[in-house]
Parts: C-alpha cells; sequence; structure tokens
C-alpha cells in the first residue's frame, strides 16, 4: 500500500505540472533513469555544445554522487558554462537527490522522482526543479521519460514555473552498445536525436558508462544543433 | 472531461490491481560466493520474485544485462528482484564481486501442460 501512495503522490505532481509553461534554457541534458543502486559512489562530467543562430553555448558539469539507501542518491554538481564574451568559468552549483519509487519489475513501469536545487554563482538566481522519472520494460528495449517542473526565483530573473520532457528509447543491444532515440521540449524548443550508451565493466563494482547524443532543434531556427557527452564512473 | 477522468480511474484501478496480484515467488541461496540454485526454471511471459539470501558475510552485487537487473544483497541478509515477463532463452547472471564463482542463469520455459489436461 505503500508503493501505491508514493505513485500516487506521484502522478498527481505529474498532472499538476503538465498545466505549467514549459522551460527555457539549455533543455539538452541528461535522461535521468529511476534506479539508485545501494552502495553506489560516482564521478561524473557532462559536456554539452549548443549551436544555433545566437553562436555556441557551451556547458560543462562535474559532480560527485553517492547512494545514502537502498533508494535514494545524492549528488553535487559545479556547473561551467562559456560566457557571452567567450570566456569558460565558473556558473553554478547544485544538489541533487533523486530517489527510487518502486523496485525494478515490481510494477508494470518503473517510477523515481528527481529534485534539484541549483544556485547561480555571483548571481541571485536559483532553481528548483523537481519531476517524475518513469520506465518501462519492452522486452530488449527500454522508453525512459522525465517530466520536470522547473522553479526560478532570485533578484537577478522572473520569478516563474516553467516545465521540461525529456524521453529516450533505447535498445539494449550490448553493455558496450546501447543505440537510442532522445526527445527534448522546453520553451520554444524541440529537439530530436539519436543517442548511444555504453557500459565498460572493471573488477566488482566498479564501471564506466558513457553516453553520446546529437540533438536537432526542430522549433525553427534554421540551425540549432546541440551535442551532448556523459562519462560516469561508478565504485 | 468527465470520460478523461473515468479513464484515468479505470487505469489507476487497473494499476493497483496489477500491484496487489500474487506474484510466484523463487528462493535462491548465495553461499561462499555460489548461488544455489544456480540454474532457476521459471514459465515465460509471466513476472517472478527472485529471493536471494545472502548468507556470506560480504555484499554481493547480482547483475545480469540480458535480464536488466542490478541489485546490492547485504551481507547475511535477502533482496528481492523482480524479472519477467520473458521469451523462452536462459538468462545469465553473476555476483559483481566474485563474478568466477557467483554464476548461474534463468531459464525461461514455457509451461508444460497439466497433467489433468492430458486426462
Amino acid at each position: 500500500m505503500k508503493t501505491i501512495f508514493r505513485i500516487s503522490i506521484a502522478l498527481l505532481y505529474c498532472l499538476f505540472s503538465i498545466s505549467i509553461s514549459r522551460a527555457d534554457g539549455i533543455q539538452v541534458d541528461k535522461v535521468y533513469h529511476p534506479y539508485v543502486l545501494a552502495n553506489e559512489r560516482e564521478l561524473e562530467w557532462r559536456f554539452t555544445s549548443r549551436q544555433n543562430d545566437d553562436g555556441n553555448v557551451l556547458a560543462q558539469r562535474f559532480a560527485y554522487g553517492h547512494a545514502v539507501s537502498e533508494y535514494v542518491t545524492i549528488e553535487g554538481y559545479i556547473v561551467g558554462e562559456r560566457d557571452d564574451i567567450g570566456d569558460f568559468g565558473l556558473q553554478a552549483y547544485e544538489l541533487e537527490v533523486r530517489w527510487m519509487l518502486t523496485d525494478q519489475g515490481e510494477l508494470w513501469a518503473d517510477w523515481g522522482m528527481l529534485f534539484e536545487l541549483e544556485k547561480q554563482h555571483k548571481e541571485d538566481i536559483y532553481e528548483f526543479t523537481s519531476g517524475l522519472l518513469f520506465e518501462k520494460e519492452f522486452t530488449q528495449t527500454s522508453l525512459t521519460i522525465n517530466a520536470l517542473l522547473v522553479y526560478e526565483w532570485g533578484q537577478n530573473i522572473q520569478d516563474e514555473f516553467e516545465t521540461e520532457f525529456r524521453l529516450k528509447y533505447r535498445y539494449r543491444y550490448l553493455p558496450a552498445l546501447q543505440p537510442s532515440i532522445e526527445i527534448y521540449t522546453g520553451e520554444d524548443f524541440i529537439g530530436i536525436g539519436p543517442g548511444f550508451m555504453g557500459v565498460h565493466r572493471y573488477q566488482g563494482q566498479k564501471q564506466l558508462k558513457w553516453e553520446l547524443a546529437f540533438i536537432a532543434g526542430l522549433n525553427g531556427d534554421s540551425k540549432d544543433h546541440t551535442l551532448r557527452f556523459a562519462l560516469e564512473y561508478e565504485f | 472531461m468527465n470520460k478523461v477522468i473515468g479513464a484515468l480511474t479505470l487505469c489507476f484501478g487497473l494499476f493497483c490491481q496489477s500491484l496487489l496480484a500474487a506474484v510466484e515467488e523463487y528462493h535462491v541461496q548465495l553461499k561462499d560466493h555460489l548461488f544455489f540454485p544456480s540454474q532457476i526454471t521459471i514459465p515465460a511471459n509471466q513476472k517472478v520474485k527472485l529471493i536471494i539470501y545472502n548468507q556470506d558475510n560480504t555484499p554481493e552485487e547480482f547483475d545480469s544485462f540480458s535480464l536488466n537487473r542490478d541489485k546490492v544483497i547485504f551481507a547475511n541478509n535477502k533482496a528481492t528482484i523482480f524479472i519477467g515477463p520473458l521469451q523462452p532463452g536462459e538468462y545469465d547472471f553473476f555476483g559483481e564481486y566474485n563474478p568466477n564463482t557467483a554464476r548461474g542463469s534463468v531459464i525461461v520455459e514455457h509451461q508444460k501442460q497439466k497433467a489433468a489436461d492430458a486426462n
């Protein structure tokens, strides 16, 4: 019954968030899986480069994460971005909590929740993201969906709610090579493109995961491409 | 609008029913970094529950790419892993901390007709 209660809350939350406007900024980011592995620690590096009519936006994230229980993991990020004059520097700090609501395979689909708090460096801008993580297996393929609600506030930004939607449909071909199709939506942005991920195992719990995707924006700009790459070392 | 609410209620009811449906259980022991039994035969197209008892004094991690499962089993503790519905075939699994010894497979077969059916 506890599981039913958790899922009910999560679904109500999702229905509420659908009615809010959509998010701006760089929408192409990680599609989160709803799973947490006990004892897991990880170092992560993410790289995102978006090229459109306004130029190039480059962002990098460095993170350390630690599972604090069988169902909850916490991750801290340092975010770097290239600014308007081309200098790359510290942009923001972020704290992320991922909560696995159901055991994998327990229900018709697997559910989790995501909570992120971000503070812009040297600016009074805050962002709180929360959302529902969903994954469903269809034989050798997996459909992963993130429905996120973002609230931005602070002296240097207009307070507002936004939403983001991310989707990944992955074919679990080999551990080292799992092709996918990814879709991202946000304010004035709809993007779609191919993605790839893979895992290389070392001894014990040590493994290296990689992700690569090339997302083409369909929102009307003559040029809008985003390349994203991520490396995760789990130990 | 009422139709949408009705459909959502129906979906949620079916969802809750699926939560409460009985799932067949299979029990596996992990001792001296070996799985007993190392081969588990389960019916095709049916979700089952593996309950793994780790009798060792060290944790183990159940891992299977073909089953798409990854779960830590703490020392002297048990873990529940839901698998399926699966197509007939053999699905390997191993313990990440002792991959040379802790190995096994799940054999998925179509259920044989019951004796009563034969008569």
